[in-house]
């Protein structure tokens, strides 16, 4: 499994900045990875080029073993009409009913299905959003701040749930954490702004899992090295 | 809101009465001209009845040429949603129709068709037709993306549900286009009848205009008015009604 970017580009239209600038990287085989960096150097442009094949040149962006990707963010909202828990119930294939309730457990949501999405707070929603791409078939799923307004201590749950039950699949974690993504991400493509002419690069987390016990210098040199690469 | 609606009528039907009475006792005019308080009273009490019964008439008229609009509203409006050519196609030729005066065209039809039920249905249909047509095709044509993004990267959209998200998203503004349209539909079967009919209040206004008689004409804008705005309250309490059952959990708790 892997995804590799070459030489990419792109600029909105009507506009004459490149947002994304001959950037090329390369992620290999399943985990939890990160795209980092500040606002507006292009993270969400390279997630819905990755996750949308129409923004696509042909070789700019290649993968092996993904065919299907999914792109969350964290704005999203359900249809209104009913509780979230049928609209999870609709989106879930019988198979996967046993996944959803072990996932509505550990994101803590099984006393909210009963209410509409507009009844729960900013957390919970980006929760409950974030569970459904989890209950359908992917090879890839981008989460674009999707675990926002969460609190640490469950982000770090959900997290670390994620990597386990979904550990054959591949995630890039957008985020503005720094402690968050290097501690928990495996590869992490530090973006710089395109006006600095400076390369974007993939630099190694710690990839914490279930159970970890963290070496805090290791850590340390991880922020400084994402830092350092701004 | 049904209470409200009829405050609001008799509040703007007293003002303008009493501009008219001002008028009367300004310029000294006859009871012929401008009808006193008493003789309109007394008209009223002729005519209520009858009156009664063509408003009933005409709003039965409005009603169904109303529901037929909004049906062909949104069978046209659902159909050109989306960016194709038929689309782009039925949304320039409804904002241009929607430029003419339509009610400009109601003679053509009473020629066509003479007068009778089907003339009146006609022009009440078409005349809140097209302003219902350029609100349900705004709506229809954007896309609530934070919400449609999810059923289409995961290949669950179908067009029946893009439909029921935009209406959901945008029930007050579908529900006051509505409740509006009922005005329109009302203001086009009278013109309709005032043209040519045989039959309604439209009618009986054009016979009080022939026999110069305001004070039947008094009494008909007044039954015309509590009526309307009966049936707008109810379409407004109804929409109400919806909108609350359709975004209020049963039993779900505020969190």
């Amino acid at each position: 499994m892997y995804l590799e970017c070459h030489n990419l580009n792109f600029t909105y239209p009507g506009n004459t900045t490149a947002v994304i600038n001959n950037l090329s990287f390369s992620m290999k085989d399943p985990g939890f990875n990160a795209l980092f960096g500040p606002s507006g150097v292009g993270k969400t442009s390279l997630a819905k080029m990755i996750a949308n094949a129409k923004f696509r040149s042909d070789g700019d962006i290649t993968t092996g073993n993904i065919d299907t990707i999914l792109y969350s963010y964290n704005l999203e909202r359900l249809p209104g009409w009913s509780s979230t828990g049928n609209h999870l119930d609709k989106v879930t294939a019988p198979e996967k009913q046993s996944l959803k309730e072990q996932l509505t457990g550990i994101f803590e949501l099984n006393d909210v299905l009963g209410s509409r999405f507009s009844q729960l707070s900013m957390g919970q929603q980006n929760r409950i959003n974030l569970i459904r791409y989890l209950l359908q078939e992917f090879d890839l799923l981008i989460m674009d701040e999707s675990l926002a307004n969460v609190d640490e201590k469950l982000r770090e749950t959900i997290i670390l749930a994620i990597k386990e039950v979904f550990s054959d699949k591949m995630f890039l974690y957008i985020s503005h954490n720094l402690l968050e993504v290097s501690k928990f991400c495996s590869q992490i493509l530090v973006f710089r702004k395109s006006s600095e002419n400076k390369n974007s690069f993939v630099i190694e987390g710690q990839d914490c899992k279930k159970g970890y016990s963290l070496d805090k210098k290791q850590l340390d040199a991880t922020m400084l090295e994402i830092m350092n690469a701004f | 809101m049904l209470f409200r609606r009829i405050y609001q009528f008799l509040i703007v039907y007293s003002v303008a009465i009493a501009f008219l009475w001002m008028i009367k006792m300004g310029l000294s005019l006859s009871d012929y001209v401008i009808p006193g308080f008493s003789l309109v009273v007394e008209t009223a009490g002729q005519v209520f009845k009858e009156y009664f019964f063509d408003v009933i008439n005409t709003l039965s008229v409005a009603v169904l040429g109303q529901a037929l609009s909004i049906v062909l509203a949104f069978t046209v409006g659902i159909s050109g949603r989306k960016s194709s050519w038929i689309g782009s196609f039925i949304k320039v030729t409804a904002y241009n129709i929607q430029a003419y005066p339509i009610v400009a065209l109601a003679p053509i039809i009473f020629i066509l068709l003479g007068d009778g039920f089907i003339p009146r249905l006609m022009i009440a249909s078409m005349i809140c037709y097209f302003p219902l047509l350029l609100s349900v095709l705004g709506i229809m044509a954007t896309p609530v993306e934070n919400i449609e993004h999810f059923y289409i990267v995961t290949g669950r959209m179908r067009w029946q549900l893009e439909v029921k998200i935009r209406a959901f998203e945008n029930l007050s503004k579908l529900t006051t286009v509505i409740s509006g349209s009922a005005t329109l539909a009302m203001a086009g079967t009278i013109v309709g009848e005032f043209i040519a009919a045989n039959a309604g209040i439209g009618y009986s206004i054009r016979i009080a205009l022939y026999q110069s008689d305001l004070a039947k004409i008094l009494v008909a804008l007044f039954m015309i008015g509590i009526i309307i705005s009966i049936y707008q309250g109810i379409l407004e309490t109804l929409g109400e009604q919806m909108k609350s059952k359709w975004s209020i959990s049963n039993g779900g708790e505020v969190l």
